[in-house]
């Protein structure tokens, strides 16, 4: 159910005039999803699914109590209110409270489009249907998924702040594998706006990846210089941005903390190159004008020429430590450099095209030691030249030395992230040495 | 629409008999008949819907606070309908006659938007009729339960951890109702609820002349149970033991990398299973339907009683059966009878099934499909999901200490930690909470910075000893990950501790 800003501040203020707190806060949520997934050539599910979703929560001596409902008929609504105030009285008191947020200054975040969020899934047949043909053209089995959503998302306080933004989405990701099911390619993008979605290329990359007939070629486990693709860079960077939270620095608990006490605010910890910046206003990823606790969205670095320049807080631990809170970033911007792909891949004398990675996941958070596999389109370069494809590998690397370790930079694009997801960064391809493979896999 | 077959008995299981529903069983009813009338009337061959309630509580406390406390309620219906070969769905978080019609509409609507691809006429096979409740048998409910009792619970396991030598700790609660109405053109109206919780806590030792911190988490499962469930799993004494196990972790030895002889607990062996076992004998997974996300699986059909993909001591059963178990219910998400899921995936180290949901055992020349598919909410498209799948115990005697006697030089693993595996579930890598030495034949020191890392039949082909039935142990999680949009699943896993020969395991702070 999608809920326009009048509908959404309605509904707010009857909470608000509900409630007998000391004070209130509002968030409502929700908009209408829709996916189509295709396997071999045909579909396989699909569906639409509308949703909203009403969340309250009660402030009572210092104690806040939160219930929530998808129904929004005046009974249900009284129900929830009544139901958080109880929960509220039922809680011991706590230490760090904080009140709700007063009114705020938002910047603008140009994520929705009208005839996007309007598409019906016909729009996503049509998406499936360039992969199929491409996949039939070319030899390949494909396999995919194509997804809208139109979302909306508010939140009140009785400090009298309302905030309310939406957004439109559109994703589509392919994957093409070869006749002998022993090769595998993928290519996918996302955006706000479905005019910038180019369907045929995303066909055309995954198609073109998955091509190969010729047996993949196995590595020995150990350090390669390595050539990642920018959804392979994402995800790296994400782990990234992911643990780059105070508290835990703060607390010693981080890879963000400094030896000694405090975090590593200010200290030239990545390669001069590493900038991430997060920015409501930018234009390849905008980030959402405010987040989950009302607080603004700014435009800021978190990395700057290698150096730590923000974590994210929450505002009960930015009060406790007299600081700003800073939410937490969905949409980030990696900086990117000049050199191309292919100019990347000729600089290399035996390493290797990484399309994207799986299975992500940190062993240790001290040294943000990672591990996962690559996936979907592994190459084998020798002397600037791809000359096979290779078998998928595991990694286990340190992300600290990952990104003090670039070499490279290709130039930053958006990268692929399912629709309904709250949007995607964007980076740029990077070329590392040092990247550690640690065993060999016959996943493809 | 009427029910076109005769009704089975109506199963019941639980004292509360029908207080357990929240939902007005008649307008249930006429929804479902709008749904499928609708459905009927305009050309559906076959369709199903789902109506129901989910009711979450989630409370988390970190340190000296209590940082959130959220009850949630949701309701809705989905609509699946089977067009000219063609599924279309919808669903909608409401309950109202108007709401039904219109997503019977554009269930038709969907499924006639996708004809121009689909090339191949998706095929059911004819499922039995049922007309059943269900009733999770459960002792104390959760949601009963007064939220300040929650409160204090998670504050004492969080002051418990830090006076045994944790410098942090953060601790959570968990509870889900499910309420499901199933009803299908066949004519099957199954009513069921169930309930399951999980705790959970981490605790964290800090070491600050190096800088250097240790955690060690809730090794106490989730499980389809109540509160008293909760009360009974000894909490603070695990959260005390944890706090002491975190700061010991510390000082402990590293793991000098290398290849072991493993023995493993059924609290880390459960992911395994889970990952490698699990995963892989999804029959979506193998025809490529999860190829584009989830990924695919070195399991072939061809593979079906002919791969050897253990030793002999290796038998995996899927169930939806077993008491206090994640995926146990009467009927799973296609109005497939709990017995349907009554299966050995590997019997004696051979294969002998995959998982399949309605349409899919058609597609490797089978007959019926074997009650593995659940949806995570009634708004979501149900596809094939895990039941609840174990490796059996030992039939032999077989004590702990008879295991690790067999031992000379190995390393005993408890609690799950860093996860991953490879998109065919060949190539993994599983951490943990606990790393022990084992010599010549007893546990020794504790041990830091382990994992192992593995290839699925290489690994499972090196089991070489496994407890009895005393030793078993059932764990499992809320929330595994698989289709698009991402749907989350409730699934336990059940396993003696076992042995594991020539396991390659790595040091995380100076191997990896």
């Amino acid at each position: 159910m999608f809920l326009s800003s009048d509908d959404a501040k309605s509904i707010a203020d009857k909470v608000l005039a509900r409630s007998k707190a000391d004070a209130c806060t509002v968030q409502i949520h929700g908009g209408l999803d829709q996916s189509l997934r295709f396997a071999r050539a045909g579909a396989t599910t699909n569906l639409a699914t509308a949703e909203a979703n009403l969340r309250i929560s009660s402030h009572i001596g210092g104690r806040i109590g939160s219930c929530s409902t998808s129904r929004f008929d005046d009974k249900a609504v009284a129900a929830a209110v009544a139901r958080s105030e109880e929960i509220a009285r039922l809680l011991p008191v706590d230490p760090d409270y904080v009140a709700p947020l007063g009114p705020q200054n938002y910047g603008f975040s140009d994520r929705y489009d009208d005839a996007t969020a309007h598409l019906r899934l016909d729009a996503l047949a049509d998406a499936a249907a360039r992969v199929i043909e491409e996949g039939a053209r070319v030899g390949v089995d494909t396999f995919g998924c194509a997804t809208t959503a139109r979302r909306f998302n508010a939140y009140a306080t009785s400090a009298g702040l309302f905030a309310y933004e939406r957004r439109s989405e559109i994703d589509l990701s392919a994957t093409a594998r070869n006749r002998a099911d022993a090769w595998s390619g993928w290519a996918g993008a996302h955006q706000f706006f479905a005019d910038r979605l180019d369907a045929e290329r995303i066909a055309r990359v995954a198609c073109a990846k998955g091509a190969h007939n010729a047996t993949p070629v196995d590595l020995e486990p150990g350090a390669y210089t390595v050539v990642l693709e920018p959804e392979a860079t994402t995800e790296l960077a994400f782990w990234l941005i992911r643990t780059m939270e105070a508290r835990a620095a703060d607390e010693g608990r981080s890879f963000f903390a400094r030896s000694g006490g405090g975090a590593r605010l200010g200290e030239k910890v990545f390669d001069e190159q590493l900038t991430i910046r997060v920015d409501p206003a930018d234009p390849l990823a905008p980030e959402a004008a405010f987040g989950f606790e009302g607080v603004p969205h700014r435009a800021r670095a978190f990395v700057e020429n290698g150096v730590v320049t923000t974590l994210y807080r929450s505002r009960a631990w930015a009060q406790k430590t007299e600081s700003e809170p800073i939410p937490f970033a969905q949409n980030f911007v990696m900086s990117g450099g000049d050199v191309s792909l292919d100019d990347m891949v000729r600089s290399v004398r035996r390493g290797v095209l990484v399309t994207r990675l799986w299975y992500t996941n940190i062993v240790d958070r001290q040294s943000l030691l990672l591990t996962g596999l690559t996936r979907d389109g592994n190459f084998l370069i020798e002397n600037g030249r791809i000359v096979a494809p290779m078998r998928n590998m595991r990694f286990n690397q340190r992300l600290g030395e990952l990104f003090s370790n670039i070499k490279a930079l290709g130039p930053t694009r958006r990268t692929w992230r399912a629709a309904g997801e709250g949007g995607a960064p964007a980076a740029p391809a990077m070329l590392v040495e040092g990247f550690n493979f640690s065993s060999k896999s016959s996943g493809i | 629409m009427a029910p076109a077959a005769p009704p089975s008995t109506i199963e019941t299981s639980c004292p509360r008999g029908r207080s357990a529903f929240a939902l007005d069983r008649a307008l249930l009813y006429d929804l479902a008949d709008i749904a499928l009338t609708g459905a009927r009337q305009n050309g559906a061959s076959y369709a199903d819907v789902r109506i129901g309630e989910t009711r979450r509580e989630y409370a988390f406390a970190k340190d000296d606070r209590l940082e959130s406390f959220d009850e949630r309620a949701s309701q809705g219906f989905g609509v699946r309908v089977l067009l000219d070969g063609c599924w279309g769905f919808y669903g909608a978080r409401r309950l109202d006659p108007q709401s039904l019609r219109d997503g019977v509409e554009r269930a038709l609507e969907n499924a006639r938007a996708v004809k121009r691809i689909q090339t191949q006429p998706i095929a059911l096979e004819r499922l039995p009729v049922h007309e059943a409740e269900w009733i999770m048998p459960m002792g104390v409910d959760p949601f009963e339960v007064p939220a300040g009792e929650k409160a204090d619970l998670l504050l004492s396991i969080i002051a418990s951890a830090r006076d045994h030598g944790a410098d942090f700790c953060s601790a959570s609660l968990s509870a889900t109702c499910e309420e499901r109405f199933f009803a299908n053109s066949l004519g099957s109206r199954i009513h069921q609820t169930r309930t399951r919780v999980a705790p959970n806590f981490q605790a964290t030792a800090i070491d600050r002349a190096s800088g250097r911190f240790a955690t060690r988490d809730c090794l106490a499962p989730a499980r389809g149970a109540g509160w008293d469930y909760i009360v009974g799993a000894g909490l603070i004494e695990e959260a005390a033991r944890a706090g002491e196990e975190a700061r010991a972790k510390l000082g402990a030895k590293p793991v000098t990398p290398g290849d072991y002889d493993v023995v493993i607990d059924p609290t880390n062996l459960w992911l395994t299973i889970h990952e490698t076992v699990g995963h892989s004998t999804e029959l979506d997974r193998v025809l490529g339907w999860e190829a584009n996300f989830a990924g695919t699986s070195f399991v072939k059909p061809h593979m079906l009683n002919e791969l050897r993909f253990g030793s002999e001591l290796m038998t995996i059963v899927a169930d939806r059966a077993q008491p206090g178990a994640l995926a146990t219910i009467g009927f799973d998400d296609d109005g497939a009878p709990a017995e349907a899921a009554d299966f050995a995936i590997v019997e004696k180290g051979v294969f002998r099934n995959f998982q399949m949901a309605l349409g899919q055992a058609h597609l490797i020349g089978l007959s019926h499909s074997n009650g593995c598919a659940y949806a995570d909410s009634p708004t979501t498209f149900p596809i094939q999901r895990m039941p609840n799948i174990s490796l059996k115990p030992n039939p032999q005697k077989c004590s702990f200490s008879d295991l690790i006697s067999t031992v000379e030089n190995g390393i005993y693993v408890v609690g799950a930690g860093s996860w991953s595996i490879d998109q065919q579930r060949d190539n993994f890598q599983f951490g943990g909470q606990l790393f022990y030495e084992i010599k010549n034949g007893k546990l020794g020191d504790l041990l830091r910075d382990g994992a192992y890392q593995g290839r699925t039949t290489q690994f499972w082909n090196s089991l070489s000893g496994l407890c009895d039935a005393s030793a078993y142990h059932l764990d499992g999680t809320f929330t595994c990950g698989k289709a698009e949009p991402v749907q989350l699943a409730p699934v336990s896993h059940g396993s003696p501790p076992a042995l594991f020969r020539n396991v390659r395991v790595l040091n995380t702070s100076d191997d990896a």
